[in-house]
């Protein structure tokens, strides 16, 4: 059987349902610019599924709010655009991109997979002085590329799943086996077709290699969000193993023993309050 | 709860957990159930003619002991195959000293 090529498995995005156009108008509003708040508020306000979910993240004891808020428009101006962009961007993937079915695959696991990598590196936001928001969506799609592989071949992807657990080693190691290129290579194509910006290109790209990043890239920060998300068991899956992390790009973050430990809790907490959004 | 302790109200020491609420002959609830009992709470049901209690029992001391192991197992599991990775120790430590914490 011919492997099927980068370029074939990413033509497999037109299959997938579309992310919705307010979706990534938002994505594009994170590379900067001056984005007219009011009037994605209420586009974004149209979809009721996305706007119940994250009214009830944005309403949940984590905000610690005064008072119920009651639509997109009270979130923006209570916890600002930049959070419940992030609210909404992970509501939207989450409703609209497949779930996908292949043995062994949970697509439950696979998004709280995600969604704990994202509050992770949103918890590395402060001690590395970044703006949260665009750590929060590279975790969130970091491995967007395994939706795409699922949908394009889902005997293959299965059989991905049964090599990798046989072995008991990482999907990534034995992706490339089978589809000839791993969900980092298919991540970035897909990144780069929606126009994402490139610095999140660049952290799908690499989060499994971030030495071929410069040092406290956003791909070293995906990097060690994956890491944390597998140690504090956030999928909750049997067989959850420990990242292979890149002891360079770790220390260059420069993370002393004491923000490690609050990073973990904080990562806990904040996990907890947004599984709302899953669904 | 199926083991909860039936206890003499003489036996009752402040601070123990009320299994069932406390009821008088009509029925009427005279302390709820989980109520921690204080020294007022005992006195006032001795008043009133109420002799043993349904008491929660004490978590085994070992009770606490084995979730910690259960836990730090499971993070051991997590990191089987990197456990002595340098790159992974201080993830491996931070994420043992916070189950801790968490089972405290």
């Amino acid at each position: 059987m011919s492997q099927p090529s980068l370029a074939d498995i990413v033509s497999h995005i037109h299959s997938l349902p579309a992310m919705p156009a307010v979706a990534l108008e938002l994505l594009q509003t994170l590379s900067g610019g001056d984005p007219d708040v009011d009037a994605l508020a209420s586009r974004i306000a149209r979809d009721q599924a996305i706007t119940a979910r994250v009214l009830r993240v944005a309403n949940s004891p984590f905000y610690g709010l005064q008072m119920r808020v009651g639509s997109i428009h009270d979130a923006i101006v209570v916890l600002g655009f930049s959070a419940v962009r992030s609210l909404v961007l992970t509501s939207a993937v989450v409703t609209t991109l497949p779930a996908g079915k292949c043995a062994g695959f949970s697509a439950d696991r696979f998004w709280r997979h995600v969604l704990g990598t994202a509050v992770a590196a949103q918890a590395l936001a402060r001690p590395l002085r970044r703006k949260p928001e665009s750590l929060f969506i590279a975790g969130l799609l970091h491995d967007i590329g395994r939706l795409v592989m699922l949908s394009a071949n889902p005997e293959g992807f299965a059989r991905v799943i049964q090599i990798a657990t046989e072995r008991d080693c990482h999907l990534v190691d034995v992706e490339a086996e089978i589809f000839g290129c791993d969900h980092t290579a298919v991540g970035a194509a897909i990144a780069q077709h929606w126009n994402f910006p490139a610095e999140i290109v660049e952290a799908l790209a690499f989060h499994h290699n971030p030495a071929q990043t410069a040092p406290g890239s956003l791909a070293a920060i995906i990097h060690y969000a994956d890491g944390i998300a597998k140690a504090l068991d956030l999928e909750g899956a049997e067989n959850t193993q420990m990242a292979r992390l890149q002891l360079a790009a770790i220390d260059a973050l420069g993370l002393d023993w004491q923000t490690l430990t609050a990073v973990l809790a904080e990562t806990h907490g904040r996990f907890e309050a947004h599984l709302p959004l899953l669904g | 709860m199926s083991d909860a302790l039936e206890r003499p109200l003489d036996e009752v020491q402040p601070g123990m957990a009320l299994a069932a609420a406390v009821v008088d002959r009509n029925g009427q609830v005279l302390l709820p159930a989980g109520l921690t009992l204080a020294e007022n709470h005992i006195e006032s049901l001795r008043r009133r003619g109420i002799d043993k209690l349904s008491i929660t029992p004490p978590e085994a001391p070992d009770a606490k002991a084995r979730q910690r192991e259960a836990a730090r197992a499971r993070v051991m599991h997590i990191f089987r195959h990197t456990a002595d990775d340098p790159a992974a120790q201080p993830l491996l430590h931070a994420v043992l000293a916070f189950r801790e914490e968490q089972l405290k």
